[in-house]
């Protein structure tokens, strides 16, 4: 089962969160922030909100969002924000 | 909608306590909780098939509780996957996510649990760079030890823990830098349990040759990540793909002050930091005084358990006391939402007052409302905070604001 990220497909462990595939795929750096930096994992418990991801249209917590097969999840910045 | 319930944020130990006790004293409970599944830090649920980590005496609790939980039925219900967004001056009590209602219950129980505190370093904003309970929450889930080279930074007992569960897992860390030197002879006051905890840490560590740097803080963390290490024995470069940072724990009580016309108690972390042990003897007097106070009978008495616990925090702290970090370069990000600086900070002038530091300097203006950042603008800028936390206690989509059924917006009275 996988999710997707940028288009491109990532596996999952059931039960896993978006935050945590995306870790595991060595996929730390999660676009561009705003206001300078890089969206990441940061505190792991939706406190810090420096996971913020988009799905759907969303902003969620990366760290806090359930894989599901076939969820798209983009950048904050929009898919091709590098 | 008013609501005949007690809610509890917060499914860990505390707030399941807390729920246990308030169904036993006949007073019905909805406990939620923003995690996908109940257990809050110290029993994060692993992911299924996965086997849990984590001390045997605290899993064995934990197991008791669930089930005594699960014995009350509909008298507790659980909710996860739902933020908690705050509670008004009318006493309404916002809910999104699985549950999105806006309820006004008896009475409301905040087992929010702890934050950790993370002083702002060089580079600490660089994807890699995590707090070192975010690496625990990862390794109680996956039941594996992330991949990579792992280095671990701050102070306090979490580091050795986390460096020695990580080491059982197969991935021992480079080494573990801890600011603090603390004398072993005072620790010898600590209760039995925690030393024998501390002793197999430092045992399992010694045996896998993990280096624990005494007296030593982190410098600089550049891309890749290359962390610089200051030591009493000079500078160590470590390079390293994780980093976990840890400065101590605090309550999680950002924004949960303010106003409110029903029964609001603290229980746990959030009201106290003293630890997983104390959480859940902390969270049945919270579940009692509840009922008591809803029932107009007299307040009990504290438990001697968390006397016990608070001396055993103190001792730790003092164990653990170092200087604070005094010569920070102006670039250090200090603000990580807003991107603001040391420098940034300094740029507001002698004495900035709280308005100045949010509304011109944009300190804490940011989604985590401050909590990461408060605490050390407040120390850098010599005021005390950065001023009134508002509603709500999370950032919240406005689609869930829009949709609370309309009914409960209807019931204010």
């Amino acid at each position: 089962m996988n999710i997707l990220w940028r288009g491109q497909p990532v596996s999952f462990i059931p039960g896993e969160t978006v935050g945590s595939a995306l870790a595991r795929a060595g996929l730390r750096d999660l676009g561009p922030r705003a206001t300078g930096g890089r969206h990441a994992l940061f505190c792991g418990i939706g406190q810090c909100q420096n996971c913020l991801v988009q799905i759907g249209g969303r902003v969620v917590e990366a760290c806090l969002t359930p894989c599901a097969d076939g969820l798209a999840v983009e950048p904050m910045g929009g898919s091709d924000a590098r | 909608m008013r609501d005949d319930r007690v809610i509890v944020v917060g499914a860990g130990p505390a707030g399941m306590a807390a729920a246990l006790a308030l169904a036993k004293a006949g007073q019905s409970a909805l406990v939620v909780d923003q995690a996908p599944e109940p257990g809050g830090a110290v029993h994060r649920a692993p992911l299924p098939g996965v086997r849990k980590i984590g001390l045997p005496e605290h899993r064995r609790r934990w197991s008791a509780l669930m089930d005594a939980v699960a014995a009350k039925g509909a008298g507790i219900a659980i909710s996860c996957g739902t933020a908690f967004g705050g509670v008004d001056a009318t006493g309404a009590v916002l809910l999104t996510g699985a549950t999105t209602r806006l309820l006004h219950p008896r009475g409301l129980i905040l087992a929010t649990g702890a934050r950790e505190r993370v002083q702002p370093r060089p580079g600490w904003t660089l994807p890699g760079v995590m707090t070192a309970g975010a690496l625990q929450t990862t390794l109680k889930r996956l039941g594996k030890a992330p991949a990579g080279r792992v280095l671990l930074a701050g102070s306090g007992p979490l580091l050795l823990a986390l460096a020695a569960e990580l080491t059982a897992l197969g991935n021992k860390p480079l080494a573990v830098v801890e600011a603090a030197r603390p004398p072993l002879l005072p620790a010898l006051g600590l209760p039995p349990a925690y030393l024998a905890e501390a002793a197999r840490y430092r045992v399992r560590l010694a045996l896998a040759g993990v280096p624990v740097h005494y007296g030593a803080t982190v410098r600089a963390i550049a891309e890749g990540l290359r962390v610089t290490v200051d030591t009493p024995a000079g500078m160590r470069v470590f390079d390293a793909d994780l980093l976990g940072l840890h400065d101590g724990i605090r309550p999680n009580d950002t924004g949960l002050g303010g106003p409110a016309p029903i029964p609001v108690i603290r229980a746990g972390d959030c009201r106290e930091a003293l630890g997983a042990r104390a959480a859940m003897i902390d969270g049945t007097r919270a579940g009692q005084a509840m009922a008591a106070r809803l029932a107009g009978q007299p307040k009990h008495a504290e438990p001697a358990a968390l006397i016990r616990q608070r001396r055993a925090q103190a001792l730790l702290a003092r164990l653990f006391a170092h200087d604070a970090p005094t010569d920070l370069p102006g670039d250090t990000v200090l603000c990580r939402c807003e991107g603001r600086t040391l420098d940034d900070l300094r740029a507001l002038g002698p004495d900035p007052t709280a308005r100045d530091l949010r509304l011109t300097g944009r300190f804490g203006m940011g989604p985590c409302q401050g909590r990461f950042c408060a605490e050390w603008v407040a120390t850098f800028a010599g005021t005390p905070d950065l001023g009134r936390a508002r509603l709500p206690v999370r950032p919240l989509a406005i689609a869930d604001l829009l949709a609370v059924p309309t009914a409960d917006s209807g019931d204010l009275a």
